[in-house]
């Protein structure tokens, strides 16, 4: 089976999974974002309870392989009568991987204000909370704009653990196996596929390195 | 205790009784009490590692004592917490090395304590910002980032940043140690001004010069303890411990 061939029978079909494979990586993405500084905000606590389990969350989901905890979502949780639909089991489980690593990348980040600022913030009378808010986080996240990059892309392609799930519709990596399993797509199937997860990290890399020249911190 | 009932009473602005504190073996403060008035300026020397800045840091608890007291206008200063972020709030400090807060305008750096502590509308709080920014030169600077000023502009610009809290006392520890020899002055006259206008101050510093003109008294300082303190003319002229005329006899004649 040629490219053309292959295009004109299965082409809507890749389109769909190029869409589905990009809603399921923002929704995740915002996700991971939010849980990542839920997750830092605790590990730099004046707590020590939420410091550790800060800690051991990340110690956590950044050591388990995703299939692995895919497979715990879809299939272990229902024995505790928690029963998520397979597309939410995807973003749930690219959710926990992702804020894990998020949160070393907002921890690498929070490293570089110094602890001077910190000083002076409480030398000012600002609470946690505040120093958090307006000190802390408007750095972490200015600082690692480049290392978010990275992590939306490797969230994109954790969605492709959809593929082990039936999803529907499907997203590309699955759209792979399916064109697979009918036709012999073979290696050019892949390609296909490659190329709009290569093309989209571009774009995403692209965008990144824009972003981090525009809000990049003077030091 | 409010600030008149405090003025009348003569209670000091504030007051060290019998601090210690150790780092582990060291012990950085031996049994250290100091009491600053009003108004005065108390100019704090002595050699590195003598515990100076240590004793600066301990005021608003930057740094915690193992024993003793230390009272903000006869008030025990607080555990961690709200009542403790409210006293930092009204001792100004400035260190050695500015600690802007580097993502934001010099203007924001400013306005932030008034903003987020004294709960001032933004409109207000830049107002008074840019006065203060205006007195110590650097009104021009408001709109840029730290990182776009000279150190001697940044550390004027942190004066400010502590002046806009309205404190009643301000603490400097260092604050000309990190300055290119040119900028030492720049920011020395502003300290010079906050004086004469009745701010009450502590200052750590190797200035032996803003000592002799500006302090009200000068306290050495050496493994941790206060040897000596006195009037800057007599301690200058005539340090009565060989410690000290040991330290003045090492740092002039270059």
């Amino acid at each position: 089976m040629g490219l053309s061939e292959l295009l004109s029978t299965y082409g809507e079909k890749y389109l769909q999974g190029l869409l589905a494979t990009w809603s399921m990586t923002a929704v995740s993405f915002v996700f991971v974002m939010a849980l990542a500084v839920v997750v830092t905000v605790a590990r730099v606590s004046p707590y020590r309870p939420l410091r550790v389990v800060g800690d051991l969350y990340v110690q956590v989901f950044r050591n388990i392989p995703g299939v692995a905890l895919l497979i715990i979502i879809a299939y272990a949780l229902p024995e505790l009568r928690i029963v998520l639909d397979w597309r939410t089991c995807v973003i749930v489980t690219t959710i926990l991987l992702g804020s894990a690593f998020g949160s070393e990348n907002f921890m690498s980040g929070i490293n570089t204000i110094g602890v001077g600022q910190i000083e002076a913030a409480r030398s000012l009378g600002l609470t946690f909370t505040q120093i958090i808010r307006r000190v802390v986080i408007p750095q972490a996240l200015r600082t690692t704009v480049l290392p978010m990059t990275n992590l939306l892309i490797a969230v994109m392609l954790t969605t492709a653990l959809g593929s082990q799930v039936p999803l529907s519709p499907q997203e590309l990596t699955g759209v792979v196996s399916y064109v697979n399993t009918r036709a012999t797509g073979g290696i050019l199937a892949f390609l296909v596929s490659a190329l709009c997860y290569v093309g989209t990290a571009f774009v995403i890399s692209l965008v990144g390195n824009r972003i981090d020249k525009r809000v990049r911190i003077l030091r | 205790m409010s600030q008149e009932q405090a003025a009348e009473k003569n209670v000091p602005v504030i007051e060290l009784r019998h601090v210690d504190k150790h780092y582990g073996d060291l012990h950085v403060l031996r049994d250290v009490s100091l009491s600053v008035q009003r108004g005065e300026v108390v100019v704090v020397i002595g050699p590195s590692g003598s515990g100076k800045s240590t004793l600066c840091r301990t005021i608003n608890r930057l740094e915690t004592i193992d024993s003793g007291q230390i009272l903000i206008e006869g008030e025990l200063l607080p555990q961690e917490g709200r009542e403790l972020a409210r006293m930092r709030s009204e001792l100004g400090m400035v260190f050695q090395q500015f600690n802007l807060f580097a993502h934001m305008s010099i203007l924001d750096n400013v306005t932030l304590g008034p903003r987020e502590v004294l709960g001032q509308p933004k409109e207000e709080a830049e107002k008074h910002a840019l006065e203060l920014l205006a007195r110590v030169g650097v009104a021009e600077q408001a709109h840029k980032v730290p990182a776009q000023l000279s150190g001697g502009q940044q550390q004027r610009a942190a004066i400010a940043r502590s002046l806009a809290m309205r404190p009643k006392a301000m603490l400097f520890d260092e604050p000309t140690s990190a300055l290119d020899p040119e900028m030492i002055n720049e920011v020395l006259d502003v300290m010079v001004e906050l004086a004469r206008g009745g701010m009450t101050m502590i200052v750590v510093t190797h200035e032996m010069g803003f000592a002799r003109r500006v302090a009200d008294r000068v306290v050495f300082m050496a493994d941790g303890q206060i040897v000596e303190e006195g009037a800057p003319d007599d301690f200058f002229d005539h340090p009565r411990s060989q410690r000290a005329r040991d330290f003045l006899d090492s740092i002039k004649g270059h």
